[in-house]
């Protein structure tokens, strides 16, 4: 794909009005958050990792800041100024740039400066509904702009969580698992490492200590703990306390203890993130990989088929789209329905538009309390060039 | 000379001593242009060699930018300085001194932390605790965050730090801390240790060729000239 010509700035504008007409059709009001963010928001959220895709500075001040990489963040903290409480419900819709640092020498589908035009909705409990008007209002916007035929793909993060939930395991095994989900590989050897031998083998920890600890009693691990760090001459030092080290050694005591992880239940977890059938047939598909579900489980399914029916009655066909267990598990910050939409003249690798659930997020970026949130976002360059390959 | 070999050594330091001493013992030997204080120089009687004495530091940015041919200087600082290095400069030669190890490095009181893997685990409940994930102290931010991504860790914050980077811990403005070290005593003095699985490079002086700089065919000529003294079969391009 050859790069924009700089002719097509006026197509884009042109575009932009026509998706914002549609959002704000939609009930979304149009908003316009600052370029400039300050960096700790994003990194705090979006991990370390992300700080090699974003322009960071630092101003005069020596304040950190950077260039947004995304307009989800920035029209979350615009909320969270008008409604500090985060009480009230919203929906806003937005277009503008975004910028990322592209590796590999920036090329047309991957400019280190894109348009993303988007909508979010926050604070609406009714949550289905929300994630279904989220995607048909964006599916509308993507063919009133001129495109004809996408690819759709979904996953459903929610389906994860409560199977892992159900999940017979202690709650600091599921922890570890939850924070692993989002690298494979890692949590791949995790699953393996429980179901194997969920001892860590810590030669610089004394055996004699790891048998000693008792998990019913906290106060004395303390002390233990306490006299090992005494004996080896060791400083207390930083801004870890001795309560949280003995915690540690305590999580390290009860897996030495611990009986590995059910195979079958391994099995259970590994068997969901590779369903993949189509949405429709989805739901019977998830049933039928427990033999007795559990209530969550059970419930989650029953959200995701709701959401398929409310889209299927407002017009979009899920006949042919595709579910994944594993779909939407590269963006940490989604916590239920996922999904995106492919032009077929770009490519997998380059989607116009992708969105989600993601109920966490809020809260991470301040809000007094969790707040549901849903959203989805163009990439209007890549629109342009999928609806001007039509054409 | 028209197109000479730029050549980029130490300025200064004990890098700049070793590395006269490797290039005598191939009977070649430095000598400074003009005034004592200056930072040219030549090779005697070697034709076509540009030498110039710049810091160890940026020596790394002088091979990027293609501004010199070739340098001697730490693999660290080329990972650390260059995104995509395999594709700027040629690794010619490792040279057997300026040796360091990169390490990861938490206080020695975490016995329950004692390889990378421990660190996502206590981080969760570090955050739990203190509301905010964990603060790494580097000079070298982008092999920390390589290295820490491919192992799936993502939840922590960088604090760059240039200098005295072992002392964060017990100031309590770093948890963690990513540095060199040759002997580990310094980090035992300040009461932290290596994680078993924690050394992320070993690192020593390297011969490096630019890949972006100007090659003229004498330029390359010059080049191979002084490689075949020095005993390297490398290529450059």
């Amino acid at each position: 794909m050859s790069p924009p010509p700089p002719a097509s700035f006026e197509a884009i504008a042109d575009q932009a009005r026509t998706l914002l007409a549609v959002f704000i059709a939609g009930g979304h009001e149009a908003v316009s958050p600052p370029i400039i963010q300050p960096a700790g928001v994003f990194l705090d959220v979006l991990g370390e990792a992300l700080r090699g895709r974003t322009y960071v500075f630092t101003d005069l001040n020596g304040e950190e800041l950077c260039l947004r990489p995304d307009l989800t963040v920035p029209t979350c903290r615009l909320y969270l100024e008008r409604h500090p409480l985060a009480d009230q419900p919203a929906r806003y819709s937005y277009n503008g740039p975004a910028f990322r640092f592209q590796p590999v020498s920036a090329d047309a589908a991957h400019p280190r400066e894109f348009r993303q035009a988007g909508i979010e909705a926050f604070g609406s409990s009714e949550r289905e509904e929300a994630d279904a008007r989220t995607l048909t209002l964006v599916l509308m916007a993507l063919q009133q702009a001129g495109l004809r035929t996408w690819k759709l793909r979904m996953g459903d993060l929610g389906l994860f969580a409560a199977l892992l939930e159900a999940a017979e395991m202690p709650e600091r095994w599921r922890r570890r698992l939850r924070f692993q989900f989002w690298r494979p590989e890692a949590f791949r050897s995790e699953l393996r490492r429980l179901t194997t031998s969920p001892a860590r083998s810590a030669a610089a920890v004394p055996r004699s200590l790891v048998e000693a600890l008792d998990p019913d009693d906290p106060a004395g691990a303390e002390s233990l703990v306490a006299e090992a760090l005494d004996e080896g001459s060791i400083e207390l030092i930083g801004m870890r306390s001795l309560p949280e080290i003995t915690e540690g050694m305590l999580a390290i005591a009860a897996d030495a203890k611990a009986k590995p992880l059910r195979q079958a239940t391994a099995a259970l977890i590994e068997g969901y993130l590779e369903v993949k059938a189509y949405a429709g047939e989805a739901p019977a598909r998830l049933r039928k990989l427990v033999d007795k579900p559990d209530g969550r489980f059970a419930a989650a399914i029953d959200v995701f088929e709701r959401r398929s029916t409310l889209l299927a009655e407002s017009g979009v066909d899920l006949s042919e789209v595709p579910f994944s267990g594993e779909f939407g598990r590269n963006v940490a910050y989604y916590t239920g329905f996922v999904f995106e939409v492919l032009a077929l003249s770009l490519g997998a690798a380059s989607p116009v538009a992708g969105g989600g659930r993601y109920d966490g997020l809020l809260r991470a970026v301040g809000a007094p309390r969790e707040v549901p949130a849903v959203g989805g976002a163009i990439h209007t360059e890549r629109l342009l060039a999928a609806v001007g390959g039509n054409a | 000379m028209s197109a000479p070999l730029i050549f980029a050594v130490p300025s200064k330091g004990r890098l700049m001593e070793q590395t006269a001493d490797y290039l005598a013992k191939a009977g070649l030997r430095l000598r400074k242009v003009g005034h004592e204080r200056g930072y040219r120089g030549e090779i005697e009687a070697f034709d076509g060699v540009d030498v110039a004495f710049v810091s160890a530091s940026e020596i790394v940015g002088e091979l990027n930018r293609g501004h010199a041919h070739l340098g001697v200087t730490g693999e660290d600082l080329v990972r650390e300085n260059i995104a995509n290095a395999s594709e700027r400069v040629t690794f010619l030669q490792p040279l057997g001194f300026g040796r360091a190890d990169v390490v990861v490095a938490v206080p020695r009181c975490w016995i329950d932390v004692n390889e990378v893997a421990d660190i996502a685990t206590a981080a969760v409940a570090f955050r739990r605790v203190h509301g905010r994930p964990f603060r790494v102290a580097t000079k070298y931010v982008n092999i920390t965050r390589r290295f820490f991504s491919a192992r799936g860790l993502a939840d922590y914050r960088i604090v760059e730090s240039l200098g005295a980077t072992e002392g964060t811990p017990a100031a309590g403005t770093a948890d963690i801390i990513v540095d060199i070290t040759t002997t580990g005593a310094t980090l035992a003095a300040n009461g932290l240790k290596v994680l078993d699985d924690g050394v992320i490079l070993r690192s020593e002086a390297n011969l490096v060729a630019s890949r972006t700089a100007t090659w003229l065919p004498e330029t390359q000529k010059t080049c191979e000239r002084l490689l075949a003294r020095l005993g390297i079969a490398a290529a450059v391009t």
